[in-house]
């Protein structure tokens, strides 16, 4: 389900030179507005639609959330998250979804090659048929998007409708949005919109606000203009989402000298045996009291 | 040049004798043989070499795309996806009853202890050791039984995290995938070295795992103390 015609600027468990970049494509963006979110859903529908995804059960949470988390089978879900802070009751929207970050810790952590791929638009994109359902990318993602089907036993997650975007076309949920408080552009555009709304957002009293594409996983595709900036946790956000320093760590060194690890021992017993070779017992001993 | 060791020892029929008399006790002379592991622990000892190398040749594609082309042993990544686990299930039984038939021979002893300091093996691997206290395990193969068993646990551990991860906590998950990489390339390195002293480097001692014998030869010269046991026993009952 990859998309064919655009360039893939690298993919999960790759050998040397799987990257196609050749093209200098311009990064796209999503921008999503919570402060002008008024929760209607329509770009939940719009996802279900558009991705053709299944109807799943949902579970009554006590709030207008559609369900607790998202699912293999919905990958785009407002939270609705109730605050109190400084003495003041905060009702805040937010539009959940892959993050399509610049550094992706799914596809660090994923060790099945090209199921996960980052094209040099920068969308993450996932291949179903190279899946093998092992969740490491739960693990690496900081956002804990990716989610798991058992019935198809792969992870799935929110693809950017990359297949939309390759022909020119905006996602399903941005194409769905009443109150514009969904975008899609060129990065720098959709940055230059954010930075206008957080201008315009401090001078009516919100003087935190912030647009969140967090710099510890490079930034993000899908960048988001906070009210309240200097909390994205009461948003559900990671303050500062990093792809897991193990991850990094098990994947760069701790592999490397595993290998070099095992080609040691093995060199290790090639070097001995050419050096003294095999322990024979000598003819002439009758002692049993071993070699001399 | 160094033969196969099942090729190697008497013919004939004292061999036959010997094998027959091996498949259910041990530590005894058969002619010019001595009979050192019974059946059953020939046949455990195979199914942990086997599931290891299930485990090892279908978990290697997953560890990196570099030895991907293993996964076409079993039919691709996805099948190795799937039998990885189950055949670490297989590897653990196995290897649990390993551990049960020979614990009680692995104790560590003073002799043993000298064996496995940094000059002992210096020692062992010049071929300048002097065996004379080293009964039926020397201490490097008592090493590497407690060595397997802690890897096995290891392995198991991190195994399951990494089996059902949605069940454990982010940082049991992190934690797990580095655990199954030191412990399986420590284990995987140190089974190197356990084929290599059990073929190339000491022959006569492959067959013991696969007829169930040595020579007498190869018995005073890599476990004397066992051999002087073994033979002095048989003379007690065997005049």
């Amino acid at each position: 389900m990859t998309a064919d015609g655009l360039e893939v600027r690298q993919s999960s468990a790759a050998v040397w030179g799987s990257s196609t970049e050749l093209r200098n494509l311009k990064v796209v963006s999503k921008y999503i507005d919570t402060s002008t979110c008024i929760g209607c859903k329509a770009c939940e529908v719009a996802c279900q639609e558009w991705n053709d995804l299944h109807v799943v059960p949902t579970l009554q949470v006590g709030t207008y959330q559609t369900m607790p988390d998202l699912d293999a089978n919905y990958w785009n879900l407002i939270k609705f998250r109730e605050v109190e802070a400084d003495g003041k009751f905060l009702w805040l929207l937010r539009k959940d979804g892959c993050m399509h970050c610049a550094d992706p810790g799914c596809l660090k952590a994923c060790p099945a090659p090209g199921a996960i791929v980052q094209y040099q638009n920068g969308i993450v994109d996932v291949n179903p048929e190279a899946c093998i359902g092992c969740k490491m990318c739960v693990t690496g993602c900081p956002f804990d998007v990716p989610k798991y089907s058992a019935a198809t036993d792969k992870m799935a997650k929110c693809t950017l409708c990359v297949d939309r975007v390759q022909v020119g076309l905006e996602p399903a949920c941005v194409k769905s949005c009443p109150t514009g408080c969904l975008q899609f552009g060129d990065k720098s555009d959709m940055v230059a919109l954010g930075n206008a709304r957080v201008a315009q957002l401090a001078k009516s009293g919100f003087a935190q606000a912030a647009l969140y594409d967090p710099p510890g996983v490079g930034g993000t595709t899908v960048i988001t203009v906070l009210a309240h900036g200097d909390h994205p946790e009461w948003y559900g956000l990671p303050k500062d989402p990093r792809v897991p320093g193990t991850v990094r760590f098990w994947k760069s060194v701790l592999r490397p000298l595993a290998a070099l690890t095992i080609a040691a021992s093995f060199f290790a017993m090639v070097g001995h045996y050419l050096s003294f070779g095999p322990k024979t017992p000598k003819d002439d001993e009758e002692t049993g009291a071993g070699p001399v | 040049m160094t033969r196969i060791a099942l090729s190697d020892g008497p013919r004939g029929g004292m061999g036959d004798e010997a094998v027959a008399r091996a498949r259910s006790s041990d530590d005894f002379v058969v002619g010019e043989e001595i009979v050192r592991e019974r059946l059953s622990a020939r046949i455990v000892h195979w199914a942990v070499a086997l599931t290891f190398f299930v485990c090892l040749f279908t978990g290697l594609p997953i560890w990196t795309p570099y030895l991907g082309f293993l996964a076409n042993l079993f039919g691709g990544l996805h099948v190795c996806r799937l039998l990885h686990p189950w055949s670490g299930v297989a590897f653990v039984v196995a290897s649990v009853l390993m551990f049960a038939q020979w614990v009680s021979q692995m104790t560590l002893t003073r002799a043993d202890r000298e064996f496995l300091t940094p000059r002992g093996m210096v020692r062992y691997f010049g071929y300048r050791n002097d065996d004379r206290e080293v009964g039926k395990y020397n201490g490097g193969q008592k090493l590497l039984f407690w060595a397997a068993a802690a890897g096995t646990l290891g392995l198991l551990a991190s195994g399951l995290v990494m089996w059902f991860p949605l069940a454990f906590a982010q940082w049991l998950r992190e934690a797990s995938y580095l655990l199954h990489d030191v412990a399986f390339s420590l284990f995987f390195a140190m089974i190197i070295g356990h084929i290599y002293l059990g073929t190339a480097a000491e022959p006569g001692t492959f067959r013991s795992m696969v007829r169930g014998t040595v020579t007498t030869k190869w018995a005073r010269l890599h476990h004397p103390r066992w051999y002087r046991e073994v033979t002095s026993r048989q003379a007690k009952t065997e005049p």
